[in-house]
């Protein structure tokens, strides 16, 4: 069960890039996971919503695309900004 | 505020980020393999389940090693040092990572470790991960090469239901051989099998620490590694040479 370990590092370059631009939400997290990168991508996804509540991505989806290969890539958060 | 038209709604700024997620661990073992490096220290992480015999391989290393390198040893686990008592008993300078509740190690773990054991003069550090098929394969911690323990009770089709793990073993020790004989529905060839569909190069050696067969391998295995880190040093240390 390292998907929580997983989900601490996402949060928080997410948290990062939002504090970068004065972000007030992020709207949506999207990454790409591959098959062999040793990443359950339910329990992710689980521990996703778990972690989210009260931080600024409180109601921010995280959008999986799966793909071949061992990736582990945030590849596109969207901000609000004020 | 959208700026465009004064509508009122926020504005969405959609940014690509295209990092990787642990890019912040991977930094981290980028750090300790300069520091391996620029010490011509072989650092291997060796991964397995728990009760693999991992720490038992690692005793009958240091018996066949002893004189000839100086080895040194990370023992991960949740909780005890049992394991980092074991292998200073076995002549191995080692120490402990507790790790609590996390289930594999990480570089920075290996990192603070190495602040609280003297290393650079080592040859061979070993990492011994905590003991879990699944998790540590995903960490970079900065070692040379991956070596997963597979005892032959674990049943042949190991490989086939932790790919992740065993696709990433630059070498496969099969351990407790001396037991096969006790356990006449398990065949090597089998093992092996499992092992050649998952592993991308296979390289495999079985052996046994109680009785020592294909140890000598083993550490041909490990000698052979000592060319992929910083020759140089190697040719300039000249008595390091001592195989």
């Amino acid at each position: 069960m390292h998907e929580y370990s997983i989900v601490q590092a996402l949060y928080d370059k997410v948290a990062a890039h939002a504090a970068a631009r004065q972000a007030t939400r992020v709207h949506e997290v999207r990454v790409r996971i591959g098959e062999l990168s040793g990443v359950d991508v339910g329990l992710l996804e689980t521990a996703w919503r778990t972690f989210r509540v009260h931080t600024i991505c409180e109601t921010a989806p995280m959008e999986v695309d799966r793909v071949p290969g061992d990736d582990l890539v945030l590849e596109r958060i969207v901000l609000e900004v004020p | 505020m959208c700026d465009s038209c004064g509508c009122g709604d926020t504005n969405l700024v959609p940014i690509d980020v295209q990092q990787r997620i642990l890019s912040e661990n991977d930094r981290t073992a980028a750090h300790n393999r300069h520091h391996f490096v620029e010490r011509a220290l072989l650092a291997i992480n060796v991964m397995g389940s728990p009760g693999a015999g991992k720490t038992a391989v690692l005793e009958a290393t240091a018996r066949a090693l002893s004189g000839r390198r100086l080895i040194g040893a990370l023992a991960g686990d949740l909780a005890t040092d049992h394991d980092a008592t074991r292998l200073e008993a076995a002549g191995i300078r080692a120490s402990s990572i507790t790790t609590g509740s996390a289930c594999h190690l990480d570089a920075a773990m290996v990192h603070r470790a190495l602040h609280h054991m003297p290393w650079s003069d080592l040859d061979y550090l070993f990492v011994e991960n905590v003991g879990n098929l699944v998790c540590p394969a995903v960490y970079d911690l900065g070692q040379a090469a991956n070596v997963v323990v597979l005892s032959v009770t674990e049943g042949e089709d190991k490989p086939l239901k932790y790919p992740v793990m065993f696709h990433k073993a630059d070498l496969v020790l099969i351990s407790k051989i001396d037991l096969l004989p006790a356990l006449p529905d398990i065949s090597l060839d089998r093992i092996g099998e499992s092992l050649r569909r998952v592993m991308p190069d296979p390289r495999v050696i079985a052996v046994s620490a109680r009785t020592g067969e294909g140890i000598e391998d083993w550490i041909a295995w490990l000698a052979a590694q000592e060319t992929h880190v910083a020759p140089a040093h190697y040719a300039e240390a000249g008595g390091r040479d001592r195989v």
